[in-house]
């Protein structure tokens, strides 16, 4: 098979850059291992923002539905339930259907792979009806099925009180929160407050010191500053953050760089977004944790930095679309995420190490 | 327990299907992944890990984390969390190790 671009992962990134790239006459192809497009928009039911001054504001399954709509317009070609599973020689992908392996051949490849959720360890943390807060909210708003009725939420991040509250409004009963540090994480301190209004304890400096069940968690002892409790639940959701998903940009080649504020290592990348493999760009989480409205504007930079080297778009107009993108970037992202992206920019004219990874 | 009507998304469980857990049927939905159809029916251990022999379960729910692998139509090691149910599927849990010498025409 031959394509134009080939996108891995068909979340927000992948989206927003198959409309920047498939919109210019491109044929453009979307490879991801779920059966829906939309990424992990699928099971939000939260309303998203800030987000680009293109969209209104909206939940994240109504902004998955939009996008999806908009590439139905044009020469997109989906592979989904696929994955890709290496390179040949010749720089072509990899693809599996997971019966038959086939290789795609792409002029460009933007890779949108996203993020995964990390753990919070603690004795017994692998004990079934453990999860991550974003397992908690797939179940409840994808799958439709309670992940359990007693439950407690370890992490008091924006995503974890939002979390806390879906899991509330379906009947779940959420018996603490549990926080290591000295207060609550979230920016939006409001859900903090109507937590702590409906009755949720916030156990601050506390832990979990162990959990316990047969064949699935049933009880936990939780470290207070000055005593240890032990609470009966059946769900334990944890927020251990999130770290980016970057097999595929091993195995590209790419050279990475360490940047704190975007999650660790993460490939070097220039402000098109391209990273050292010239014919490989990069989008969303991949590129750096980050909120929706950023995740959309990375994935349009790279699809105009594509479509520019494609020929399908004047030089001139996509350097100035770019700049317009990245000003909007710097108004909705974090300001310390922001600085960290320019950093890592900075990394990319001047590499420090090249080739840093033993293979 | 299915949700049957969602706070914000309503009723959207609408094809019943039977799925059947080591040979016992089992009520879900289509569009349900396997291992949400198994808890919503009170199965939450999907395995044992091959050390350990600790019970594994639903983790990630995203297809990262593989601690959700159960044989499923006849095939090991496959990830309940990112495979949706259909009619009829047979669905066992991995309790060791899969025979990976096994003749692929045996079947
Ligand atoms: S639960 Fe993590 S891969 Fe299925």
């Amino acid at each position: 098979m031959k394509t134009d671009v080939l996108i891995i992962g068909g979340g927000p990134a992948g989206l927003s850059t198959a409309i920047e790239t498939a919109s210019r006459g491109l044929d453009v192809t979307i490879v991801d291992e779920a059966s829906k497009l939309g990424g992990q928009l699928n099971q939000q039911t939260q309303a998203l923002r800030p987000l680009p001054s293109l969209y209104e504001s909206m939940r994240g399954f109504e902004l998955a539905n939009k996008l999806i709509e908009q590439i139905k317009d044009y020469n997109v070609r989906q592979l989904l339930n696929h994955r890709v599973v290496g390179f040949y020689a010749d720089g072509s992908a990899g693809i599996t259907d997971e019966e038959n392996v086939f290789p795609v051949n792409a002029k460009k490849i933007i890779v949108a792979s996203g993020a995964a959720e990390k753990a919070v360890a603690f004795p017994k943390w692998t004990l079934p009806g453990i999860m991550t807060i974003g397992a908690a909210q797939t179940l409840i708003n994808r799958d439709f099925v309670m992940p359990g009725r007693e439950a407690v939420i370890v992490g008091s991040s924006d995503f974890a009180m939002e979390t806390a509250i879906q899991l509330m409004d379906v009947g779940i009963r959420v018996k603490a929160i549990i926080e290591k540090q000295s207060g609550a994480l979230a920016k939006e301190q409001e859900k903090v407050r109507e937590l702590s209004r409906s009755g949720i304890p916030f156990y601050f400096n506390s832990f979990i010191k162990e959990a316990r069940g047969n064949g699935q968690v049933e009880q936990i002892d939780v470290a207070l500053p000055d005593d240890v409790i032990t609470l009966n639940v059946d769900l334990v959701c944890m927020d251990g953050g999130r770290a980016p998903i970057l097999d595929v940009l091993y195995q590209l080649g790419c050279s990475f760089g360490f940047q704190e504020e975007l999650g660790g290592w993460i490939p070097q990348y220039n402000n098109r977004f391209q990273t050292d493999r010239e014919d490989v760009f990069i989008a969303g989480n991949a590129a750096g944790i980050s909120t929706h409205g950023p995740l959309l504007l990375t994935g349009m930079i790279a699809g105009i930095s594509a479509s520019e080297e494609l020929q399908a778009i004047s030089a001139l107009e996509a350097h100035e679309i770019r700049e317009a993108l990245w000003k909007e970037l710097e108004l909705l992202e974090d300001k310390e995420m922001h600085s960290g992206r320019v950093k890592h920019l900075e990394k990319f004219a001047n590499p420090v190490l090249k080739d840093q990874f033993i293979y | 327990m299915h949700i049957e009507k969602h706070p914000v998304l309503g009723r959207q469980l609408h094809k019943p299907v039977t799925i059947y857990f080591n040979d016992q049927p089992y009520q879900a939905y289509t569009q349900q992944s396997v291992a949400a159809a198994l808890m919503a029916n009170g199965i939450k251990k999907l395995g044992v890990t091959r050390k350990l022999v600790q019970s594994r379960g639903l983790f990630c729910s995203r297809g990262r984390c593989c601690s959700c692998y159960m044989t499923i139509e006849g095939e090991d090691h496959v990830r309940s969390c990112m495979t949706e149910v259909e009619d009829g599927m047979r669905i066992y849990p991995n309790m060791d190790d899969p025979e990976v010498r096994r003749d692929i025409d045996e079947d």
